[in-house]
């Protein structure tokens, strides 16, 4: 199972890579994985301020739903049109083109708080 | 492994109270305040569309449904409209997956083996179809399946259908499926054979346990909230 040794991690396997300060976000290769074929992907609006925590988005593959977690409070800059009509991206490429929203952190301390890759890995099971 | 708890609701609970329970266990579940439960109830009439729910699977306009006392609800949980009214068994557990067990595909497949090894208790030939979920019958598609993880904890469930009013599915495209059959035991087996809802919950129950391997305790209602060790 991937998971980049330049990324930061949540314990509810969402992604965080930091690119010049701002901090886009998706869901690991363990998490599409266990939810299977992705169907659905709900995303936040641009411009909303969200907190770390807050459930903004939602993943949906043929019957479960998952939430998926702010990890960083700030504002999203962005968010990955394209999922709409190739939910399918998450599931192939997980950590790019998969990626879900972009956040512009209100706190950039609030990053040393998630895990590195390998207290990551540490959650996963064993392969 | 604790034991989980099995809780059958004597009474129809009607949509969103079920929802708003389920929403409890699930943050107690998450905090491990309570272990591992499996609800099963049924609802008063109510048609259910999934988040991504489109409207367009509903055939009934607001005054039909209201005139047959028939609710509509958009719901958190996967998949696409269903009907749930009373003479249905539906199954909501609230487990802690963890990130050692099943992924969806994993626990899809287990509820469907519970509804699977229930319809084979009383005799009634099921099975599966690829790549769809739920369970089937000669007759058609007797139990639904959609399901969500909040931080893989499981809430909604499988629904089941037993002697319910087949007539409301008119009302839907069951799950987004166009031109699927909608049956029931009652549908297969005929009023006189069709078992009571009680022995079905009974069978269910026993399919519960072996399919996710627990060693379940009944508890009632009014103790969902509190830990195994009380009750």
């Amino acid at each position: 199972m991937q998971v980049p040794e330049d990324l930061k991690y949540t314990e509810s396997h969402e992604w965080v890579r930091n690119e010049d300060g701002l901090c886009r976000v998706g869901i690991t290769e363990f998490a599409q994985s266990q939810l299977a074929d992705l169907t659905f992907v709900d995303l936040p609006e641009v411009g909303a301020s969200v907190s770390s925590g807050d459930e903004i988005a939602v993943v949906e593959s043929v019957k479960a739903a998952s939430d998926v977690y702010a990890p960083i409070s700030g504002e999203i800059v962005s968010i990955n049109d394209e999922l709409s009509d190739a939910p399918e991206k998450i599931n192939e490429d997980s950590f790019g083109e998969g990626w879900l929203f972009v956040i512009r952190p209100s706190d950039a301390g609030e990053l040393d708080g998630l895990l590195d890759a390998d207290a990551y890995r540490g959650l996963l099971p064993e392969e | 492994m604790s034991p989980s708890r099995f809780c059958i609701f004597e009474e129809p609970l009607p949509y969103p109270e079920a929802v708003s329970l389920q929403g409890e266990l699930v943050s107690a579940r998450l905090a491990d305040q309570i272990p591992d439960t499996f609800l099963l109830l049924q609802h008063p009439p109510v048609i259910t569309l999934g988040r991504r729910g489109r409207k367009n699977f509903l055939l009934a306009d607001d005054e039909t449904l209201r005139k047959q006392g028939v609710e509509v609800h958009i719901s958190t949980r996967g998949g696409d409209v269903t009907y749930h009214g009373p003479g249905q068994w539906v199954l909501y557990p609230i487990l802690k997956l963890g990130s050692n067990e099943m992924g969806a595909h994993g626990y899809l497949h287990a509820l469907e083996s519970v509804a699977l090894q229930t319809a084979g208790d009383f005799g009634i030939e099921a099975f599966r179809k690829e790549g769809k979920a739920g369970a089937w019958c000669e007759q058609g598609k007797f139990s639904a399946i959609g399901f969500k993880f909040t931080r893989w904890v499981t809430s909604h469930g499988l629904s089941l259908n037993v002697k319910p009013n087949l007539g409301f599915f008119d009302l839907i495209v069951g799950c987004g499926l166009v031109g699927e059959q909608v049956s029931s035991f009652e549908k297969v087996l005929g009023e006189q054979n069709c078992p009571e809802m009680d022995a079905v919950a009974e069978a269910m129950r026993k399919a519960v346990g072996e399919v996710f391997q627990r060693e379940l305790i009944d508890i009632a209602p009014r103790m969902l909230g509190k830990p195994v060790s009380s009750v």
